[in-house]
């Protein structure tokens, strides 16, 4: 109980700072919509069905727009060496991992849904399907995408290659979350019945489940020296 | 309460930044560590307060052994170290109420005031620390270290950034966690301030100690020959 209050307490001051800083936010924000604008132009829809494409084109507009801001995840922690003082407090490491996580998620949420809004309005799409549907597929999707990110950003910040490599050790470990989350999306926006879509969704939540799980444990080792 | 260390190792890479050194801090005192840069006291102090693993020997609080990975060791730190380590976009009460219920301690509104009040500054509560002065940032931090009462304090160049006023303010607050019993182990290259304020000093040079002594009544000059090359005699 006591690491679900500490990780609360870490999440919320992440969020806190972020809406006064704005600088990760909005450069995630100008990405997904930059992205989605260009993905109006980049696509023949006369070839091409738009509901056909959309859920693998939003899914990697979330991906590297997640990856962007989980790069920076712990550039407020650096900047006057505020994460040595947290490191020296009784919070254990998964509730800082958990934390961060959490705060990770809900800024990847708002680019998520600015995202389904930007790419259907520029594609076109007037029937995207139940967006129950879309947020069942996403939450397990995006969780685990927000726990690789927060993982990984500190790792990287510990690399001499810094936000260049968080891409090279995220990509291949997000595949199954890209390829479930896709193939769930795409069956939602063509308004496929939920039994073919619910295989995808326990997969999504087996690997956020597992990674976060795994991220927990693990996050000792990369926080401290 | 004793804080004592034997034989502590640190290596960084091929470097040996600290090399069987041994220290022994008593409650109620003061313990100065002089030396040269890259003597290796920052990394004394990262060893004594848990946050770097030493590569062989061990830290002890009246001769049980402690680690940084021990919440209930971390609980009993404080830390104030160049870098103020506060979030810039918060406010310097936001900061300390942060922090304090990291501690558990939160419960009480007065907390921030009251820690702020000790270091002289209550009236910097609601400015974010962004809008501060380096002097003002080192007297939050100051505030921030000792909201919980450690048993344990480490300064590492705590009176950077302080006007004259805010040093004579530090100086009484240590004075006052001496008082109370608290193991002050204060890093600096202030040889005269350091001496005034400590019961003993430490001088490293290249990670070895090479004097271990009781402060008052020596003089900075009396330790200036420990910062040069082969210079100096323990005494």
């Amino acid at each position: 109980m006591m690491s679900l209050r500490w990780a609360r307490l870490i999440a919320w001051k992440d969020l806190q700072v972020e809406f006064r800083s704005g600088g990760r936010l909005l450069a995630m924000i100008a990405f997904v919509v930059l992205a989605c604008f260009l993905f109006a132009f980049a696509l023949d829809r006369s070839q091409v069905p738009a509901r056909g494409v959309a859920a693998g084109l939003a899914w990697l507009t979330i991906l590297f727009a997640a990856t962007t801001g989980a790069g920076r995840t712990f550039d407020t922690e650096e900047e006057d060496g505020a994460f040595r003082h947290l490191l020296l407090t009784p919070v254990t490491r998964h509730a800082i991992f958990l934390g961060k996580s959490a705060a990770n998620l809900a800024l990847v949420w708002i680019v998520t849904i600015l995202a389904f809004v930007a790419l259907t309005s520029f594609l076109g799409i007037r029937d995207a399907g139940s967006i129950a549907q879309h947020g069942a597929v996403l939450l397990p999707g995006t969780i685990g995408l927000a726990a690789v990110g927060t993982f990984f950003g500190l790792m990287s910040r510990h690399s001499s290659l810094g936000d260049t490599l968080l891409p090279v050790l995220t990509f291949p470990l997000l595949v199954p979350v890209i390829f479930f989350g896709a193939t769930a999306s795409a069956r939602v926006f063509m308004e496929r019945p939920w039994t073919e879509i619910s295989g995808s969704v326990r997969l999504l939540w087996a690997f956020a489940i597992g990674f976060a799980a795994v991220g927990s444990v693990l996050f000792r080792y990369l926080a401290e020296e | 309460m004793r804080l004592s260390a034997r034989g502590l190792v640190c290596d960084y890479g091929p470097t040996r930044a600290l090399d069987g050194v041994d220290i022994d801090a008593a409650g109620g005192s003061i313990l100065a560590v002089f030396g040269p840069n890259g003597a290796g006291k920052t990394t004394l102090l990262r060893a004594l307060s848990g946050e770097r693993k030493p590569d062989a020997g061990e830290v002890m609080l009246d001769g049980a052994a402690v680690s940084g990975s021990d919440p209930a060791w971390r609980a009993r730190v404080g830390l104030v170290s160049h870098r103020t380590g506060l979030y810039r976009k918060l406010t310097v009460g936001e900061n300390l109420a942060f922090f304090g219920a990291l501690h558990g301690i939160d419960r009480d509104p007065q907390m921030a005031v009251r820690a702020l009040g000790e270091v002289g500054a209550p009236d910097l509560v609601g400015i974010p620390v962004e809008k501060l002065s380096r002097g003002q940032r080192q007297r939050a931090a100051l505030a921030r270290s000792l909201l919980h009462d450690p048993d344990v304090l480490f300064l590492d160049e705590p009176f950077t950034g302080l006007d004259p006023g805010g040093a004579s303010t530090l100086e009484t607050m240590l004075n006052a966690r001496r008082e109370a019993g608290t193991v002050v182990v204060l890093v600096t290259h202030d040889l005269e301030r350091g001496l005034k304020l400590a019961d003993r000093a430490v001088v490293l040079r290249r990670g070895r100690k090479v004097l271990d002594a009781r402060s008052p009544g020596r003089e900075a000059e009396d330790l200036l020959p420990f910062f040069t090359a082969g210079g100096g005699t323990a005494a």
